[in-house]
């Protein structure tokens, strides 16, 4: 090819140039992969009480995070952590590749079902928590967490992750301060809704605020109104028992149609996502409602309310009183206050990891240890895992406690009893497949019946 | 001219270049390529490996994690000629690049000529114009969503100035949506547009422009007749980057509208993203990008054709 054997005497410097290319060839292929090669096991474990552990995660926030460490390290001052906080849209991109390399976080996020961080796609990538749970709460380990944490973060037999809580949607918040101001009362029903929005939109408020061009926060939406039109056949459409072509799921989506031909949804709602949009659009005062669920507790204390005031963009934060309340009767059926929800995010251990004993000792105190979940309880961003912690009201400071305190404990006491699942149970396109109906719906390129029958096309394929 | 000549006839002028490759052939002829071979396996070993193993993705059910993907051989292909959204993907993109390749010439060819006219703060116009080609997009996504919002700058001048009934949610609507994807690209590239169309006035030769004046060419006629015609190779220069950025489309519309709404501002380049990371079908996923790969190709290649035929027809 060189034309020449002889050719490093005569050109040593295009002969180092081609030694350099072949050893370039090599790097490159080594690097490679196929995916059936990707997966091997971390060989060096670590010292278990100190070393540097790097969790990943698109939640909690930064402040939630680093309430967990702090009262990790008061435990633990020599193990390290460092949480990088993720968007919810780029988590995925992001873990994947770090994961495939050598390089990748100590300690992930995974969630149950298709959303982001999925422990069905992410779970093969972790290490067998179920030793080291049985170790620090011995062999009746599982009687002692939260059952939907511990079902919905398995990955075959293996226990992929530690949830740390459990989130449930199906409420709404509004900001009672803009309430008071124009003397109005959250509303119950339909043709409550509509006027508290009226009186809002004359005063220049905006009333009702959802992201509908982040679907996935639509299913909340449609679930809620699913519920209450005929409570439990939304997930037994997500099962496959009853098809989406089911009158209840026609009439929700009918409902959720009215919600934006009635000026309940505040207009431009399809361009509109959910974070950081709506979420901005609530914590800045704009509007006075918005479709979220329990994670919203922790806006409730001064602290977080500030920061997330702030986090909207707001100068000069002021905190106001939100209180969660049911999702209206407007299916004037009375099927109200049904909430539902999984294992908000597990901690998984990264197999691969460098530090798997320092990142096992983080993620089995934080997700069962009385001390970590107390954290995790005082916080309220998530309903602890551990069964006996709840909030420790005395220490808890609410933006306006004689009011909020009770609303709060309405929301943990409805979690407490809810054993319907989110978004655990559905499949990635099944979950695209109902955006696209919500979607189309909702801007008139669809009937309720056609979304509904497309929908149902879509599941069949899917099952 | 002898260009005219060469390109009709269609052979090289025989002559000086056969003596000088034969002087340079043989044992004494300096071999480039141990020179040139590492950054040619640094391409093959990096571009050309990620392609061939897109290729072999592609004929994958993965999810991009599970270490055991099923081969499915062509079945990611049949799939995606079955897809209504890959087609719409694809009209998307060619209306896009008409749209946007027709804005940004006309404008950055006329901001290049008036700034060649030795018009006052003309260093400011400049650097004006082409400011929004450093600026990232992700830098400027939420600047644009707030300012199309439907409670967004646009409505509210709009009402200010007697004009709301024009007003509407931009970015919620299938009909809006892809104009405002469209306007902001303009604004972002059409400084790009402006260099290289300013850098290549700068090339034709003066006597020409003063000849054409001297025979009372209006400056109108004078930018038609003398001016369009001598930039056409960056003309078409732009048309083949245009055709590849369209395809490759993605940024704008996933900060701006996520692709939508109902997929209205879907492209191959968000298309490819939804449905590798979310929606976790990495084997369909690289089925779409070996897609685009051709798309890009071909139409790069029908770009090069017609410009090279014209120069025959026109012998420019």
């Amino acid at each position: 090819m060189l034309g020449s054997s002889r050719i490093w005497k005569r050109r040593p410097l295009g002969f180092a140039a081609a030694i350099m290319s072949g050893a370039l060839v090599l790097a490159g292929c080594a690097g490679g992969g196929t995916p059936a090669q990707n997966g091997a096991q971390g060989a060096d474990q670590g010292p278990a009480d100190s070393g540097e552990v790097s969790w990943w995660g698109w939640t909690p926030d930064q402040a939630p995070a680093d309430a967990y460490i702090k009262a990790f390290n008061k435990v633990y001052p020599n193990i390290k952590v460092t949480f990088k906080k993720l968007t919810i849209d780029g988590y995925d991109a992001a873990i994947r590749p770090a994961l495939a390399s050598s390089v990748g976080p100590d300690v992930f996020d995974v969630a149950p079902g298709a959303a982001n961080g999925s422990v069905d796609i992410y779970g093969v990538n972790a290490l067998d928590l179920k030793p080291a749970v049985e170790k620090v709460l011995g062999a009746d380990w599982e009687s002692k967490l939260a059952p939907i944490g511990v079902s919905s973060l398995k990955n075959g037999d293996k226990l992929a992750a530690l949830s740390v809580g459990s989130v449930f949607s199906g409420t709404i918040w509004v900001n009672k301060d803009l309430f008071d101001k124009y003397n109005l009362q959250p509303p119950t029903n339909y043709d409550e809704w509509k006027k508290v929005c009226e009186t809002f939109k004359a005063n220049n408020v905006g009333c009702f605020v959802q992201g509908a061009a982040q679907t996935a926060f639509n299913e909340d939406t449609l679930q809620a109104i699913s519920n209450n039109v005929q409570p439990g056949v939304w997930v037994k459409a997500i099962a496959g028992e009853v098809p989406w072509t089911d009158p209840t799921i026609v009439k929700a989506l009918t409902l959720w149609k009215g919600l934006f031909d009635d000026g309940i949804m505040q207009e431009g709602a399809l361009g509109t996502q959910q974070y950081p949009d709506a979420n901005n659009g609530f914590m800045s005062g704009k509007y006075a409602m918005v479709m979220m669920g329990s994670w919203y507790m922790q806006y409730s204390t001064v602290e977080g309310m500030t920061a997330a005031i702030s986090g909207a963009g707001v100068a000069d934060p002021k905190p106001f009183t939100q209180l969660p309340i049911r999702f209206p009767d407007i299916a004037g059926t009375g099927n109200v206050g049904g909430v539902y929800g999984d294992a908000d995010f597990g901690l998984a251990v990264n197999q691969k990891s460098k530090n798997i004993a320092a990142a096992t000792t983080f993620a089995t105190w934080l997700g069962t240890s009385t001390e970590g979940q107390q954290v995790v309880a005082d916080v309220l961003n998530d309903i602890p895992a551990l069964v006996t912690s709840q909030p420790n009201w005395d220490t808890v400071k609410l933006v306006n406690p004689e009011v909020q305190k009770p609303a709060l404990e309405q929301l943990i006491a409805d979690a407490g009893k809810s054993s319907e699942p989110r978004l655990a149970t559905v499949v990635a396109d099944l979950q695209t497949a109902i955006g696209v109906a919500s979607t189309t719906v909702a801007a008139g390129d669809a009937t309720p019946e056609e979304a509904a029958a497309t929908l149902q096309e879509t599941a069949s394929k899917i099952q | 001219m002898t260009s005219t000549t060469t390109s009709k006839t269609g052979r090289r002028p025989s002559g000086h270049s056969a003596p000088g490759r034969k002087a340079r052939s043989g044992a004494t002829r300096p071999s480039g390529l141990p020179w040139i071979l590492p950054a040619f396996v640094f391409v093959v070993g990096i571009l050309y490996y990620c392609i061939g193993e897109t290729g072999y993705l592609s004929t994958l059910d993965w999810d991009g994690v599970n270490p055991n993907p099923t081969p499915v051989g062509f079945d990611n292909y049949t799939k995606l000629f079955q897809d209504p959204i890959f087609y719409q993907a694809i009209w998307h993109t060619v209306v896009f690049f008409i749209v946007t390749f027709a804005a940004q010439t006309a404008l950055g060819f006329g901001f290049a000529a008036l700034l060649h006219s030795k018009i006052k703060l003309g260093t400011l116009y400049k650097v004006i114009v082409f400011t929004p080609v450093i600026i990232a997009p992700a830098t400027m996504a939420p600047v644009f969503r707030q300012m199309f919002a439907a409670d967004g700058q646009l409505n509210w001048f709009l009402d200010h100035i007697g004009l709301s009934f024009l007003s509407q949610p931009w970015l919620a609507q299938s009909s809006t949506a892809m104009p405002v994807i469209m306007f902001i690209t303009v604004w972002n590239f059409t400084g790009l547009t402006f260099i290289l169309y300013y850098a290549a006035m700068g090339q034709i030769d003066p006597e020409i422009l003063e000849a054409a004046r001297t025979d009372g060419a209006s400056n109108f006629r004078t930018l038609i007749s003398i001016v369009w015609p001598g930039v056409r190779g960056t003309t078409v220069a732009l048309a083949m980057l245009g055709v590849i950025g369209a395809l490759k489309t993605f940024d704008v519309p996933y900060l701006v509208t996520i692709g939508g709404p109902n997929y209205a501002t879907e492209f191959l380049g968000t298309y490819i993203y939804r449905m590798s990371i979310p929606s976790a079908h990495v084997g369909y996923g690289a089925a779409l990008s070996v897609m685009l790969l051709i798309l890009a190709l071909l139409g790069a290649i029908f770009v090069a054709v017609r410009a090279n035929r014209k120069d025959g027809d026109t012998g420019v």
